[in-house]
């Protein structure tokens, strides 16, 4: 996971974080942050900067990776280093403007989302943790986490990939009447 | 799969663009029958930007812990360290 990039790199990425996403993880945080770290804490920031700013980068990486849109010039962790600078230096500039202000949770890993504009996906959020562990565990495999449908019926002992699909819109379902009383859709044209 | 479920299938395939998602023509005029169709597929985008969400939380906890397990607090045991020699203290001068 370490060679600088190939045409073939991201997707052995992409595979690597599905099959096993804890391994993954865990060998490019073990191989990025010490050098974020260093890079932060020489830059005035923090420990703790190192950690928010590192773990956004993570964020987009893993996004960018399971969505097929990552393209990487250069290893894994040099992405995750150049990211984490440009990240850095968006909060300098940040903190500069509005020293008083903390940084808002997931602000630079959002930067790449719709804007929230009604709060309707805050609502979603908390009719996801009510879903139930088994529901709530499938709809982010599939939806957030990306995992194929195969391997989650093999993860969770569905006999069938037909039967994970019902199961998946099952969840889905029970998501949709759970939000839709206090939900109100945007125009949106599809 | 209940009618219900296939019309969720149905607009999934539509906002994600799956190769089974009806052309564009023939999702119009579904648009032109169905008057609820734009609406509840609205709804289906919220739902997803919720998951999105969602799985973001979930991914900093588990990023959180990584970072925990490879790097330790050596302090961590400090404050409840620090918390149980206030009580003696206290208990202490209390006499």
């Amino acid at each position: 996971m370490t060679s600088p990039s190939r045409p073939s790199f991201a997707a052995a990425l992409r595979e690597a974080l599905l099959a096993n996403r804890a391994q993954a993880l865990t060998q490019l945080y073990r191989q990025g942050f010490p050098m974020v770290r260093r890079y932060v804490c020489r830059h005035g920031g923090s420990e703790q900067d190192a950690q928010d700013v590192f773990q956004d980068a993570l964020v987009v990486l893993y996004e960018q990776a399971v969505g097929g849109t990552l393209v990487l010039t250069a290893a894994a962790s040099t992405y995750l280093v150049g990211t984490s600078r440009n990240l850095w230096h968006h909060e300098l500039r940040r903190r500069a403007r509005l020293p008083q202000q903390p940084l808002p949770d997931a602000d630079l890993a959002a930067a790449d989302a719709p804007p929230d504009t009604d709060g309707a996906g805050f609502a979603v959020l908390d009719y996801v943790e009510r879903l139930g562990e088994q529901c709530k565990a499938l709809l982010l495999a599939f939806y957030y986490f990306g995992q194929p449908l195969s391997q989650i019926a093999a993860a969770r002992g569905y006999r069938t990939v037909r039967s994970a699909t019902v199961q998946k819109f099952k969840c889905l379902e029970r998501l949709r009447r759970a939000v839709h009383a206090v939900v109100r859709p945007e125009t949106v044209e599809f | 799969m209940r009618s219900e479920l296939e019309r969720l299938q149905l607009i999934e395939q539509r906002l994600l663009r799956t190769p089974a998602a009806l052309p564009a023509e023939e999702w119009q005029l579904r648009q032109l029958f169905d008057g609820e169709l734009r609406a509840d597929a609205a709804a289906q985008w919220q739902l997803y930007r919720g998951l999105r969400q969602a799985g973001r939380h979930q991914l900093r906890q588990e990023l959180a812990a990584i970072h925990a397990g490879l790097y330790p607090r050596p302090f961590g045991w400090w404050p409840q360290q620090a918390h149980r020699l206030s009580g003696w203290l206290g208990w202490l001068f209390s006499f």
